[in-house]
């Protein structure tokens, strides 16, 4: 769900106006192209309407809707790729279907449908140079994730595939020099056939993946330990520095106090977190989203199950806000700390007659 | 006001819009929104309570005492195969699909430990593993393969009803009436043996005083399953919303789909004649949680259409799927009965979003339940 291609950190106003065209500005309701022009950030997010129809929506930095895009079932996660103008809305598993919009104008949306055999795990990401989609896929027959390659430049063919090193794959990202990609491999098999039914909460096997882009070949593979077996790895962003800052989901005892984020690099073992109990308890052992604010050196949860928004500092660890937000769904980097969405509307302190859904995607941010 | 609809009326209405919800009440506070119950510990131990004490525990006894039937008809067949011994197999046969499948809308809790729940059912079965497996081994006849003791080891596809269905009524079946104790029949027998031993292991878990009952009874910050009386409910619900989901998405839309190709083959336990059994119990399920529980109960008293509506409609897809013609080949591609099937698929959405919008919603339980149903 996040934008890759981070040289300049993200595209600004003025080249996401640009981006967006003349046309799709000019036929904008006064009140969204004035929050345009005034946002210093744009998201995306994934919704679902009042009458029970699903879509896209891209909001300004307060909350307004500035346009939406129809989807023929509920999104989840997403890919931005800032240098191609390129959002994909992945359908939420077992979903079969990824929508490309061109937020340039300049082409029709593109279905990409999942490949026979495979259905999309809700995410993905570009790489850098915006050529190449991944998504993170189930190969359900063999009870393992794959990343699916796809080809920007030739309509979203599907180029081939690469191991995931995991079963239940989720959130995929990849690093800014494009050379690995990151895969969070929440342990749980599921497939299409039992709907979304997990069906090892017995013998789960997550783990965090790290993956060469350029062949597909394994470059580290870090396997949760026994005790922590039933901490499914979901969900991923990187700091400023690099580093792999991970969110987890405990299917194990509701009664047991797991660690929930964590962070690694490239050769180093996995740190889990101690986050304080109180703070664990209100996560209710389940982060649904997580975001890093690099310009801040912040690091973002949310949790719909426990209606939290917790805050940390990236570098110490140590929890700088811990609040109540009932229904708290997506997070992404905003300008000065987070904007944050719930299923029941909020978005940036406005609210609209919509769930949004999980997952918030940066389209611009101005830092 | 009476909800009651009969099969004449509601015929009719197949013809014209498929929709029932278009003859529902419409919600009582149009325009405003139900205020969420506060889940205290009173109102919610008492609808889990009831849930579990007179819907999922009885659903299970009820399922293990048919498994047991079964087994024991099908060694009274195998014994001494007759027209008499053949009946009550297929009697028992039939009221064991039908008492699974008020129970089997439970997709969690123990029937997901150690892949019990594949192990009584292994379905759908889109590459037939389960076929080439059954007939591999009725081609082989090693006695070992009819050994109920250690049918637990042995691949989950060869030990539930689909195995069973397939010894009982597929190709070949012909042959359990030529003689006693023939293999193939010996093999039934030990599914459906394993199968009533399976049942009791979930019988068990759920009897168990200070086990799952308990932890479902009464959620709390020491409870290993539910902490809060809000997440208690949302797995009733959840429940209820995935169960819909079930009939909808992979009981029926794998063999029909209202304009798409029927593949008749594929219907669950059409070899038997037995898929609207199976599919009405599974509705009938739905309903026994829902009305018993009292859920509907603890909404708002200003929008108690939400839950009558729910009743209403899951009372009418009740009603109509026993009426489907049991021949699959023949409901999939007669008119009459496509419009019934497509009742149902019609039916089931507007059921699942009536749940999970209406009843979500009106609980307090976010902006429709699925919606976070977590990932």
């Amino acid at each position: 769900m996040r934008a890759a291609g981070r040289p300049s950190g993200a595209i600004e106003r003025r080249a996401f106006l640009r981006m967006a065209g003349v046309g799709f500005v000019a036929a904008l309701a006064p009140r969204p192209s004035f929050a345009l022009s005034r946002t210093d950030a744009v998201f995306a997010s994934g919704y679902r309407d009042r009458d029970g129809t699903f879509g896209i929506a891209v909001l300004a930095e307060d909350g307004t809707v500035i346009d939406r895009t129809p989807l023929p079932a509920r999104s989840h996660g997403m890919a931005f790729s800032p240098l191609t103008g390129h959002l994909v809305a992945f359908a939420r598993r077992p979903g079969t279907f990824a929508l490309v919009i061109d937020r340039t104008g300049s082409a029709e949306p593109v279905t990409i449908a999942a490949a026979e055999d495979r259905h999309f795990f809700g995410h993905g990401c570009f790489s850098p140079d915006g050529r190449l989609l991944y998504a993170s896929e189930n190969d359900f027959d063999n009870r393992r994730g794959v990343i699916g390659l796809y080809d920007a430049r030739d309509g979203y063919r599907r180029i081939g595939e690469y191991q995931t090193y995991g079963i239940g794959t989720h959130d995929l990202s990849v690093s800014d020099d494009g050379k690995l990609l990151i895969a969070a491999n929440g342990g749980i098999e599921t497939h299409p056939d039992f709907g979304r039914t997990k069906l090892n909460l017995d013998h789960m096997e997550p783990s965090l993946a790290l993956i060469d882009a350029a062949t597909g070949a394994l470059v580290e593979r870090h396997a949760l330990p026994e005790k922590l077996r039933q901490l499914s790895t979901r969900h991923i962003d990187l700091d400023d520095k690099g580093r792999i800052w991970f969110a987890c989901q405990y299917e194990g005892p509701r009664n047991d106090l797991p660690p929930l984020v964590g962070h690694f690099g490239k050769g180093e073992d996995l740190t889990f977190l101690s986050l304080p109990a109180e703070t664990t308890i209100g996560l209710a052992n389940y982060v649904g989203a997580i975001a890093v604010n690099r310009s801040e050196g912040l690091v973002g949860l949310t949790s719909p199950n426990g209606g939290r928004f917790v805050v940390l500092e990236a570098e110490s660890g140590r929890i700088i806000r811990d609040d109540a937000l009932t229904d708290a769904a997506g997070i992404a980097a905003a300008p000065h700390g987070f904007a944050v969405s719930s299923y029941d509307g909020r978005f940036a302190g406005r609210r609209e007659p919509v769930a949004w859904d999980q997952h918030i995607a940066k389209l611009l941010a101005n830092h | 006001m009476t909800r009651r609809l009969s099969l004449a009326r509601l015929l009719p209405m197949l013809a014209g819009g498929l929709l029932l919800s278009a003859t529902l009440p419409a919600l009582a506070q149009e325009g405003t929104a139900p205020v969420p119950p506060d889940l205290t510990d009173e109102n919610v131990v008492g609808v889990m309570t009831k849930a579990v004490d007179e819907v999922i525990r009885p659903g299970y006894r009820a399922f293990h005492a048919s498994a047991g039937a079964l087994a024991k008809a099908t060694d009274a067949f195998c014994a001494a195969p007759s027209a008499e011994t053949r009946q009550a197999v297929d009697t028992a046969f039939r009221q064991a699909v039908a008492e699974w499948g008020r129970i089997e809308i439970v997709r969690i809790g123990p029937v997901l430990d150690d892949n019990r729940f594949e192990r009584i059912l292994f379905y759908p079965d889109r590459k037939s593993t389960g076929l080439k497996q059954v007939q591999a081994l009725l081609q082989k006849q090693d006695p070992a393969d009819a050994d109920a003791a250690t049918m637990g080891a042995r691949s989950v596809a060869i030990q539930g009803f689909g195995a069973l269905e397939f010894a009982l009524y597929g190709t070949g079946a012909d042959a359990l009436m030529t003689g006693p104790e023939s293999f193939r029949c010996r093999y039934a027998a030990a599914v459906a043996s394993h199968i009533e031993k399976t049942a009791g292991q979930l019988v068990a878990a759920w009897d168990a005083p200070d086990g799952v009952q308990q932890h479902w009874k009464h959620p709390g910050p020491q409870n290993p399953v539910f902490r809060t009386g809000r997440e208690a409910m949302t797995a009733l619900l959840g429940i209820l919303v995935h169960g819909a989901e079930a009939v909808r998405d992979q009981r029926i839309e794998t063999f029909y789909r209202h304009g798409g190709i029927a593949r008749p083959k594929s219907a669950l336990f059409w070899r038997s004649g037995n898929t609207w059994v199976s599919i009405g119990a599974n509705i009938e399920g739905l309903r026994a949680l829902f009305d018993t529980s009292g859920m509907a109960g603890l909404i708002d008293p200003s929008f108690v259409s939400i839950g009558g509506n729910i009743d209403f409609v899951l009372k009418a897809l009740a009603r109509v799927t026993p009426t489907i013609d049991t021949d699959i080949e023949k409901a999939v591609s007669t008119p009459e009965e496509q419009q019934k099937i497509a009742f149902l698929l019609v039916n089931s959405r507007d059921l699942i979003e009536r749940l999970n919008g209406e009843y979500g919603t009106a609980m307090g339980l976010g902006a429709g339940f699925s919606f976070a149903d977590g990932d």
